[in-house]
């Protein structure tokens, strides 16, 4: 146990070039997918905190329950949808990092809308009528509730990144986990440890645990500085 | 200016309802009444906060500034605050002497305590001018010292910008110092009007000679 964690950071430091590839294909996947998710979440979340709109209940409990979605349900869902007898065949996506990107979208931006719209539904009645109050418009109104909510789209954000590097099951079913171009990090692990080569697996577990536990710090870093 | 009639119900229990008032400018009216009574209603009611009963606005044509019972800080610093409400640096710097809250310009105003953010949101408010400015309950969370620099603010401001303010207080003493008129509500109706004096000392209905007793005048 304790040689092949030797052997696991001896790896790392190697800078191993397929140790490398695995992690520049996660990044790209769980950044890209995190960032979309994050343009197309934050501003629908404030939307279904801030106003109230008929089907907006429906909505909100649609959106539940795409958080509860297990990520391979996700994968099945664009497997189908994109595999050989699928409906969007010809667009060739499966298998390819976009189509993981996209699945990652599906599966993550539920999670920034509902982050966002726990927090605006607290925060927008008061906020609003003191503004009202004061006789702002409604850009000003939103421009201050937006300014409320710094500290909630960063943990969001944060949140849904560390749902997408941590998941396998969506990255797997579309991706194919096919070396030196779909695979990531859990991916890689899975893979690995099936061949009975616990090195590589091992390498990339302590760099998610890392990578964790650094997201971890930075956000109770800034909890406190961006809610003063 | 004059307001509508008007009432205002919550689901079934009717908690409001007033005839036709008249908010002269210049003057300070103060609407007092026990908890309950429906003085923030009346308030959130005049600000086009809740709607009444009949669905129409009861003011119309006038600008109305609203400070709330509880107000909110935005998440900048005092000073910042204070200056969503007009870009005047020095009239900011002159409120905020006067309720001395000048040392706390620059800190964050979501870590002011209740009395301070009090004082921060009555700057605010008093940045602009409207026609009519209601103030509920402005100075519940501030010690005597600073009640008494807000009150003799609220009289200057109504003054020299010659609004309409309605006060409201659950301090009698504080509508004798400062209010040209009283309302007092009970249960959600008006059971007293006319200037100060003459309500206070001496109430045309017994109910209200009880709870002027009762708040030791
Ligand atoms: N949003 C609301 N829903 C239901 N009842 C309310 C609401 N707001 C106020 N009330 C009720 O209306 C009455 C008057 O409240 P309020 O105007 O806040 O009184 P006051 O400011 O004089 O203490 C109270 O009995 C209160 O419980
Ligand atoms: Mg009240």
């Amino acid at each position: 146990m304790s040689t092949s964690i030797q052997k696991a950071i001896e790896l790392i430091l190697s800078a191993d070039p397929e140790l490398l590839n695995i992690l520049s294909t996660t990044a790209k996947v769980c950044l890209t997918s995190s960032i979309l998710a994050l343009i197309i979440g934050v501003p629908l979340g404030i939307l279904f905190g801030a106003e109230r709109f008929p089907g907006r209940r429906v909505l909100l409990v649609l959106n539940r329950t795409l958080i509860g979605m297990p990520p391979v349900v996700c994968g099945l869902l664009f497997y189908m949808l994109f595999s050989g007898v699928g409906p969007f065949r010809h667009l060739k996506l499966l298998f390819t990092v976009k189509l993981m990107i996209i699945a990652q979208v599906v599966l993550i931006t539920p999670i920034i809308i509902g982050v966002m719209e726990t927090f605006v539904a607290d925060t927008a009645p008061a906020l609003r009528e003191t503004t009202r109050g004061l006789g702002f418009g409604r850009m000003k109104e939103y421009r201050l509730l937006v300014n409320e909510c710094l500290y909630s789209i960063f943990s969001a954000y944060l949140l849904s990144f560390a749902r997408a590097i941590a998941e396998v099951g969506a990255v797997a079913m579309v991706g194919g986990a096919i070396a030196w171009k779909t695979n990531v990090m859990t991916t890689a692990i899975m893979m690995y440890t099936n061949r009975g080569s616990f090195t590589l697996g091992i390498a990339l577990g302590l760099i998610l645990l890392t990578l964790s536990l650094l997201v971890n710090v930075v956000l109770s870093l800034m909890q406190g500085r961006l809610s003063r | 200016m004059k307001t509508k009639s008007f009432s205002k119900t919550y689901g079934k229990r009717r908690v409001l309802e007033l005839p036709e008032l008249e908010l002269p400018e210049g003057q300070i009216t103060a609407v007092i009444g026990p908890n309950g009574s429906g003085k923030s209603t009346f308030a959130k009611v005049l600000a086009g906060i809740e709607q009444p009963d009949e669905k129409k606005p009861i003011l119309s044509g006038v600008s109305v500034g609203y400070l709330p019972q509880k107000s909110f800080p935005f998440r900048m610093t005092t000073e910042k605050n204070i200056l969503t409400n007009g870009t005047d640096h020095t009239r900011a710097a002159e409120l905020m002497k006067i309720l001395s809250i000048d040392a706390l310009a620059k800190q964050s105003a979501k870590k002011l305590s209740g009395g301070e953010t009090a004082r921060m949101a009555l700057c605010r408010i008093l940045m602009s001018r409207y026609d009519l400015l209601i103030l509920d309950e402005p100075t519940t969370a501030m010690d005597m010292e600073s009640t008494l620099a807000a009150e003799q603010l609220i009289r200057e401001t109504s003054h020299e910008t010659d609004c309409a303010a309605l006060l409201i207080t659950h301090s009698i003493s504080q509508a004798r110092r400062i209010a040209d008129r009283v309302l007092v509500l009970q249960r959600g109706e008006l059971v007293e009007q006319g200037a100060t004096e003459a309500v206070l000392s001496a109430p045309s209905k017994e109910e209200t000679r009880r709870f002027l007793d009762f708040y030791g005048l």
